[in-house]
């Protein structure tokens, strides 16, 4: 499928889920789609530790849902960011695998054993029970919902087409994004994240 | 094991409970095992054994931002593998951790394919402007509730490096 029709339908199904999105094509994409600057952390440069990022704050605030994107150039550097997720079964984190085949984020260098690589597999291999693999809208459309919305730690491959041209980056600097999300956690969440002032 | 580090064990342990870490993510070091053991069996903690380093890095930095005190436990070597990762996300984003490592190299360290670390651990943190402090006696482990407070104070890693003498309990 698109990446941009597949990031538009996400983006319709989205509501008030954290996002979490790995460097390069996700969070440009998702940025593009949304603009979204609340509730939403582009973790730049992030080299695969998106999802973990992610687990570690659907670990702290069960109460919330949390949407972590990472790219398949990402997954290919750290597969075994699945032992972990598997090891935590954090019902409220939904791991997306944006799959491109490509270091989108890099003029779409192609991955390593591109071709073969079967990340439902490999995440089925770990142990991980609710893995779902979409390659259409069509496919996306109708499984959402069990992937998605059925409590439970999933694992969401989304083939994807290579966008075939740069786009532009969240223009949010670090400690920006950090007050931005870590202040609306606080305020729709009812965490304190960050301490007062000495 | 000896008793004196059963000991020490039980006061790392305290000492990241006082400041209300709540999750622990660990990859082992020998001189460690206990430490993670205890932090393991311990209902105050969530531990969560990682696949590598970084790894580690993520999960913790992340409950950062769900209020959750978090530590980083690793080996030296493993702290050596995570400079990008700290660098790109706890520098960029200035997100708070807690790292305690192993002094892997130092004297008193009888492994020789660790010195490396001996030769090049304090010089690298320095070069990245990374803080951290020694622990050499037992009565320096108050560093890590210490190290903890001054990673929020200066929203940047701080590094409790931890002896193989206090670590095993050696005199």
């Amino acid at each position: 499928m698109r990446f941009r029709e597949c990031f538009e339908y996400l983006a319709g199904r989205h509501s008030d889920e954290l996002v979490i999105l790995s460097a390069g094509s996700c969070s440009e994409m998702w940025w593009d789609v949304t603009h979204q600057t609340e509730g939403a952390f582009y973790l730049e440069a992030s080299m695969s530790l998106a999802s973990l990022f992610g687990a570690g704050i659907a670990y702290g605030v069960p109460q919330a849902s949390v949407w972590a994107f990472s790219g398949d150039g990402a997954f290919c550097m750290n597969p075994g960011m699945l032992m972990v997720e598997h090891e935590l079964s954090l019902p409220n984190l939904k791991h997306f695998l944006v799959s491109n085949r490509c270091y989108g984020s890099t003029y779409e260098v192609p991955l390593p054993n591109a071709a073969a690589n079967d990340y439902a597999a490999m995440a089925r291999a770990m142990g991980v029970e609710r893995v779902y693999h979409f390659d259409s809208l069509a496919a996306l459309e109708e499984g959402f919902e069990p992937a998605v919305r059925t409590p439970g730690h999933s694992f969401v491959v989304l083939e994807v087409e290579k966008v075939g041209r740069k786009l532009k980056e969240p223009p949010v600097e670090g400690p920006e994004m950090k007050y931005l999300f870590g202040r609306y956690v606080e305020r729709t969440l009812g965490v304190r994240v960050f301490d007062e002032s000495l | 094991m000896l008793k004196s580090a059963t000991g020490i064990t039980a006061r790392i342990v305290e000492e990241a409970a006082k400041c209300q870490i709540k999750l622990v993510a660990s990859l082992p070091d020998t001189w460690i095992a206990d430490l993670i053991a205890a932090f393991d069996r311990d209902e105050r903690f969530r531990h969560v054994p990682v696949n590598r380093e970084e790894s580690a890095i993520g999960l913790c930095s992340g409950a950062f931002f769900s209020g959750t005190g978090a530590m980083a436990l690793m080996g030296a070597s493993g702290l050596m593998t995570c400079i990008y990762a700290l660098t790109k996300i706890n520098y960029t984003y200035q997100i708070p951790l807690l790292l305690l490592v192993t002094l892997r190299g130092a004297f008193g360290d009888r492994a020789r394919y660790h010195v490396s670390n001996g030769l090049y651990l304090q010089p690298l943190l320095d070069s990245i402007s990374l803080p951290y402090t020694i622990v050499d006696t037992p009565e320096k482990i108050g560093a890590v509730s210490a190290a903890y407070a001054h990673s929020r104070v200066i929203s940047r890693p701080v590094v409790v490096a931890v002896t193989r003498a206090v670590l095993l309990g050696e005199r």
